[in-house]
């Protein structure tokens, strides 16, 4: 909502057409001979040569799952096999021109994209660059297998033995493949040579490539982004998502002139007509050709061209064509659509009942090598037996190659028995980095004029004066503290953005970000679309490129939207990257309350649930600031729960009050918030404040104490002080507004009763909110957890109490009847 | 070289004791056979002798500690030596520690000797006034059915006190800590036996048995003074005409104890799951009488036991019941197990309730033997030193309300034996001998039999053989 952007009516309801442009669709025509000025003949065999090499190392894959061996040499890979026989122009003639500042990210069929990009850099990199690189990837571990079975070879020799030996050796699962065998063949990458993550979730590279265009950007970064995505993709929402995330027009019409333009990125659709079975050529999109949606993404038509992928000549002149749009002209996205074909099944168990033999004949008599080696011979490049002695030399190579691989003593696995925890010290890097670079941070104004830093310096940082509650509006408030911490950090690590709905000008929508506007320049805080898995999957894409960013999703319910970029993105690339990957990624999720079903849930157990995400969800200004700090000085994914309730909230626990300099609560250290001795209640997230007013009732009624403990992190989790507090009172209610069934609080139950089943003297009871939809807020004292409902839950499950009457049912058969229902 | 002091097993059934007393200290220099530490199971109490010579290392466990049988509990050993190794934790339990003894091996030698005069009688016999089932059976089910917190487990633990005598009060009949609490404080200082009645009580009564404990002695004296109190301090008020309806009907609802649960359901499940029949007859005990009174007249010279009247009965049961297989058995789901020897119950009343230890193989005791070995469980059983291997495996039990003047009376059957025994008091009767009615001291048998493991002739036939033998029991010596 830019102010300096008038929308007229006048304007917008005035008649006319939209006109588009265009789409070129295979306008490559050139002869060999016209391309003799631009290729030597070294450049054409190597063309030939790499297409090879992606032909023989998914031929020799395809024979290992199919016929148990390759070349009579048995073994046996149970895993996916996701081949691209018959892409092998488009690949080649993609990575051609692209340097190991250009970045690829694939999918699951992308060995080809990897073997090709990887020549190609190896033959622009020095002897030098290469030994560096290789010597120095997991301590030249790789490399040691290579150089020992191969000594007397030349760098270039070796850099292709690494190349193809880290690749199939991480295949098959090896400690010394690439990513010491953690991301397998649907994830193998090299950074090195530019060969950034495939993913194995379709167009789940989208927004990851978009965000890491961003980071390129922001970052001032040579090169460009190479999104590699199927036709199939096209069906995906969350590549629509970055398609336009990529194209947004803040780029040209409102980022400081330095930054302006679309970001550097090649959305490069290897179109071979399937998306696993299903057609997207007639069958299951409306597209019709690919290359149409584009033309609908942004005015300039992402300057879309659909490309002939069989010919890699025609692929290399598109690309020779492209690039400079982006490094030039600053003109990008570019979206091409390169038709291509694959030979093989989706996977080997494809039996392709869903084509005909006719069609497959047809593009087997086109065989892009068959016919690229025709027009060589035929322009008398070179002669047959050349050609011949690639071919030789190539499944030379590829034979000893997988006969190293497969070797276990040269290419062992992972030893999960000496080293249990070899995956477990993975899941997080838990490293602390100040800031990721050290140029100076782009700011507008000096921090101290910051009209929120003027303003918060007005307020009165403790939640109680003199004994009576701060107004609202004297009182620094839980959202101040967020504020701090943010701000602090985005004039202390210049790599830093921030963005999400609604962030920039609104000031976020619960007023956390007021005044970072004033700030920041665009390119560091600015309005994302609405656009959940855009948002999350680039914030993924920007963190594993090496910049930190804070990524806002408005609503804990919105999640959803973002399911696969956190719980499959997020999460997992730093495990399976074998390390090599840093997740520096704050996730702000904030749970609503007062708006219903769609706007009210805490989905911090989903989060919990998946391995590798940090998660986080305090409830004090205190805590709100330090564990901000916190997540903002790691190197680890933090899913940062927040909750409205709480926005305006007073610090009440330090009499000191919010430090106004910097500190860091820890994750995943809970906080004694009252201390008591008969009971325990350990709360995650707002209900908090209504355990402290059980507590009140516990003590004025009864005489008992109880202890409450604010767990303040979910993921991970230090029992210890709970434990501790256990062992002294024997008893504990867990309590949170997430629905009951499911709950995280159930698990931490679960460990509890394990921990220290001889101390308690009841089992451990949860009191979440309802399995229901979260009914309009004049019902929610019907749905989420009441101070009556933590006494009803202590009388009835853990200790009567005289003269107590629960309103609430907590007797076996209400608990049977709300089971067996479901409800 | 140091050498652990391992808690022994006194049973296979027992996992835990309790130490009661270090006679030594860390320290001290002791001799082999010297008195390290007392220690109880909870049926019966012991004393540990060093089987080492040299100084008392260290001291895993202190007094009223709960230690986990073949647990290391100290070292011995010279000063300076490593004692680490047999630390608790560092040491699992070793299975070379076997302490039980073969309980139908052992002879009765160490009889308490205190049985003199007339009290023989007394001492044999219980004086129960209740039939509740045996106390190891009581617990069996107290493990099972008992709902108990572990924190309210260990508290109970650690100040020892017994968990069947908490009044739960947690959620779903739970005994929770603050109910251990309680017992440590007030704690029903009361035998099983007198439990329900002292429960029923409003006022306390101060008890006389072991540790304070109310027995059902002192509920009786009590209750007499308070009889002779009411009839003395407050008149009843006389009232005369239309019904007398009181504006409230006091009453106190008064949890039950888990003991009492579980007596009660005991008591039920035994009556509901057999079919129990009770025959009774009496026979003539004159030749009883008089063959103990020439037993007691060559006591000292033959150097024989104190044999009583109960033994005689013993004696004449086991040897009766040889012929009555399915009297001498268990009744099991869909079999009969008949035992070749007779493993006789004997009921007796302690101050922890009633108890019934075993004689083993009584059919093969002579008189005195068994006159031995009955002493010895009886003092056992009351001293709370008997082993709890003792406590098991009777095939048939007789119980004795003789002396509290029963003159007939239903026993309960003890399942899954098929028949209890009741011996009653000695009374005179009279019958016709040559025209003429002459009294007698007759003496009534009470069986009680499982109706589904034997009919009543067989039955009916067991007891009168019982009889004829009682009646010349110089003939059964012979036999």
């Amino acid at each position: 909502m830019p102010r300096s952007q008038f929308i007229s009516p006048e304007e917008v309801r005035q008649s006319g057409f939209i006109k588009f442009q265009d789409i070129p669709v295979n306008q490559y025509n050139k002869t060999i001979k016209e391309e003799k000025a631009n290729y030597s003949t070294d450049d054409f065999m190597r063309i030939y040569r790499d297409m090879v090499y992606i032909r023989e190392f998914e031929t020799m894959l395809n024979l290992v799952k199919t016929t148990g061996g390759y070349n009579d040499v048995e073994y046996n890979y149970p895993g996916p096999a996701h081949l691209s026989i018959g892409q092998e122009a488009s690949a080649v003639g993609q990575a051609y021109l692209l340097d190991e500042d250009d970045y690829i990210f694939g999918s699951h069929r992308s060995h080809g994209e990897i073997i090709a990009k990887g020549l190609s850099a190896i033959y622009k990199l020095s002897d030098e660059e290469l030994l560096k690189i290789m010597r120095e990837y997991w301590g030249g571990s790789t490399f040691a297998v290579v150089e020992k079975a191969n000594p007397n070879a030349s760098v270039k020799e070796l850099a292709i033995d690494f190349l193809l030996y880290g690749a199939l050796a991480e295949i098959f699962g090896r400690v010394t493949g690439f990513n010491l065998g953690m991301g397998g063949s649907m994830h193998a990458f090299f950074l090195p040579f530019g060969i950034y993550p495939n993913n194995a979730i379709v167009g789940g590279s989208g927004p990851i490539a978009a965000g890491a265009a961003l980071f390129k950007k922001v970052n001032r970064k040579k090169g460009v982004v190479i999104a590699n995505l199927g036709d199939g993709s096209m069906g995906c929402g969350p590549v629509w998502e970055s398609l336009n995330f990529a194209a947004m027009e803040q780029y040209r019409e409102l980022w400081d002139d330095e930054f302006k333009g679309g970001l550097p990125i090649i959305f490069n659709f290897f179109n071979n007509f399937y998306g696993m079975g299903g057609q997207t050529f007639g069958e299951t999109m409306g597209y019709r050709e690919l290359a149409r949606v584009a033309a609908g993404v942004a005015a300039n038509q992402m300057h879309v061209e659909r490309i002939d992928g069989y010919d890699p000549l025609a692929v290399i002149d598109a690309y020779r064509r492209k690039l400079p749009v982006i490094t030039e002209q600053n003109d990008g996205p570019v979206f091409l659509d390169v038709i291509t074909y694959r030979f093989s099944g989706h996977s080997p168990s494809d039996a392709s009942s869903y084509r005909t033999k006719e069609e497959l004949d047809a593009w087997l008599a086109a065989d892009p090598i068959i016919l690229y080696k025709q027009k060589l011979v035929d322009a008398k490049v070179a002669d047959e037996a050349a050609f011949a002695a690639i071919d030789e030399e190539v499944k030379t190579k590829m034979f000893k190659i997988y006969k190293l691989a497969i070797d276990m003593e040269s290419s062992p696995r992972a030893d999960l028995n000496s080293n249990p925890n070899f995956i477990g010290d993975m899941m997080f890097s838990n490293e602390r980095v100040e800031k990721f670079d050290d140029r100076p941070c782009d700011v507008l104004i000096p921090k101290e004029e910051n009209p929120r830093v003027q303003q918060i310096q007005k307020k009165v940082r403790v939640g109680i004066e003199d004994g009576k509650p701060v107004s609202k509006a004297r009182v620094f408030q839980l959202r101040d503290g967020l504020f701090e911490a943010i701000l602090d950090k985005f004039y202390t690590d210049p790599t830093l953005v921030a963005y999400g709905e609604d962030n920039r000008d609104w000031g976020g929508a619960f007023a956390v970000y007021r005044g970072l506007t004033e700030s920041l320049p665009y390119h560091r805080f600015f309005n994302a679309p609405i656009s959940e898995a855009a948002i999350a999957g680039s914030a993924v894409g920007y963190g594993l490129c090496g910049g930190r960013v804070i990524a806002e999703l408005m609503y804990c319910d919105f999640l959803g939207r973002a399911g696969d970029e956190v719980f499959n993105q997020m999460s997992k690339w730093q495990s399976m990257s074998g390390g090599l990957l840093k997740m520096p990624v704050v996730l702000r999720v904030s749970v609503g309350s007062k708006y219903g079903a769609q706007h009210s849930q805490d989905w911090t157990s989903l989060c919990a649930h998946i391995p590798g995400l940090k998660v986080v969800f305090p409830v004090t200004p205190y805590d709100a600031k330090g564990l901000m700090n916190a997540a903002l000085a790691g190197t680890d994914p933090v899913v940062f729960f927040e909750s409205q309730r709480l926005y305006d909230v007073g610090e009440l626990f330090h009499p000191e009050g919010v430090p106004e300099g910097y500190y860091e609560v820890p994750i995943g250290e809970p906080d004694i918030k009252r201390p008591g001795k008969d009971i325990t209640i350990l709360t995650i997230g707002a209900t908090l404040y209504r355990a402290l007013d059980a507590a009140k009732i516990l003590e004025e009624k009864w005489g008992l104490s109880a202890e409450v403990i604010d767990a303040r992190t979910i993921v991970p989790f230090n029992y210890e002080k709970v434990l501790e507090s256990v062992q002294k009172t024997g008893r504990i209610v867990l309590s949170s507004d997430a629905c009951e069934r499911g709950s995280h609080l159930k698990d931490m139950a679960q460990t509890i009763s394990e921990l220290a089943f001889d101390y308690l003297d009841a089992p451990p009871v949860v009191v979440g909110a309802r399995n229901w939809i979260t009914p309009a807020h004049e019902f929610e004292e019907y749905f989420f957890p009441q101070p009556e409902w933590i006494i009803d839950a202590i009388h009835e499950k853990i200790l009567p109490l005289d003269g107590h009457t629960a309103t609430t049912n907590w007797t076996k058969n209400e608990q049977l009847r709300r089971q067996k229902y479901g409800v | 070289m140091a050498t652990p002091i391992i808690m022994p097993r006194q049973g296979i059934s027992v996992e835990t004791c309790i130490i009661t007393e270090w006679h030594k200290k860390k320290g001290d220099r002791v001799e082999a056979g010297d008195i390290l530490f007392s220690y109880e199971t909870d049926k019966a109490s012991f004393e540990e002798e060093a089987k080492e010579s040299g100084v008392l290392l260290e001291i895993f466990f202190d007094a009223d500690q709960e230690v986990p049988v073949l647990t290391p509990v100290g070292v011995i050993g010279e000063p300076g030596e490593d004692i680490t190794p047999f630390l608790p934790e560092n040491m699992a339990p070793g299975p070379a520690v076997e302490a039980a003894p073969d309980a139908p091996a052992v002879a009765g030698t160490d009889a308490d000797a205190d049985t003199a005069g007339g009290a023989a009688d007394a001492a044999a016999g219980p004086d129960a006034a209740e039939q509740v089932p045996p106390v190891q059976e009581a617990q069996t089910l107290a493990a099972e059915e008992l709902k108990i917190s572990p924190r309210a487990r260990n508290l109970a633990g650690k100040h020892h006190v017994d968990v069947r005598y908490a009044v739960p009060t947690g959620p779903e009949g739970r005994i929770i800590e603050r109910d251990i609490h309680k017992l440590i404080e007030t704690g029903p200082k009361v035998t099983a036996a007198a439990e329900a009645e002292y429960t029923a009580l409003a006022q306390p009564v101060a008890g006389t048995g072991i540790g304070g404990r109310v027995t059902t002695k002192d509920l009786h004296q009590a209750a007499a003074g308070a009889a002779v109190g009411a009839t003395a301090g407050t008149p009843g008020e006389v009232t005369a005409g239309g019904p007398q309806i009181p504006a409230a009907i006091e009453y106190q609802d008064q949890p039950l104890s888990n003991i009492r649960k579980l007596i009660a359901k005991a008591m039920h499940q035994s009556l509901a799951n057999s079919a129990q029949l009770t025959l009774n007859t009496s026979f003539d005990a004159t030749a009883i009488l008089e063959y103990r009174k020439q037993l007691k007249a060559a006591q000292e010279e033959l150097g024989l036991e104190n044999i009583t009247i109960n033994d005689l009965v013993l004696f004449a049961v086991a040897r009766t019941l040889v012929n009555y297989p399915a009297l001498n058995a268990h009744f099991l789901d869909n079999t009969l197990r008949v035992f070749k020897n007779v493993h006789l119950g004997i009921a007796v009343d302690t101050d922890r309730g009633l108890m019934v230890p075993t004689l083993f193989d009584a059919n093969l005791k002579s008189l005195n033997q068994l006159a031995q070995q009955a002493k010895r469980l009886i003092s056992q059983a009351k001293a709370g030193s008997i082993n709890p291997d003792e406590l098991q495996g009777g095939t048939f039990t007789v119980t004795n309300l003789g002396t509290l003047g029963i003159e007939s009376f239903t026993p309960i059957l003890n399942p899954p034996q098929t028949g209890i025994l009741g011996a009653c008091a000695i009374e005179y009767k009279v019958k016709p001998v040559n025209g003429e009615y002459v009294h007698y001291p007759a003496m009534t048998l009470s069986l009680t039999i499982d109706h589904r493991a034997v009919d009543g002739a067989p039955a009916a036939r067991f007891l009168q053989e019982l009889k004829q033998n009682l009646e010349n029991f110089p003939l059964l010596l012979a036999k």
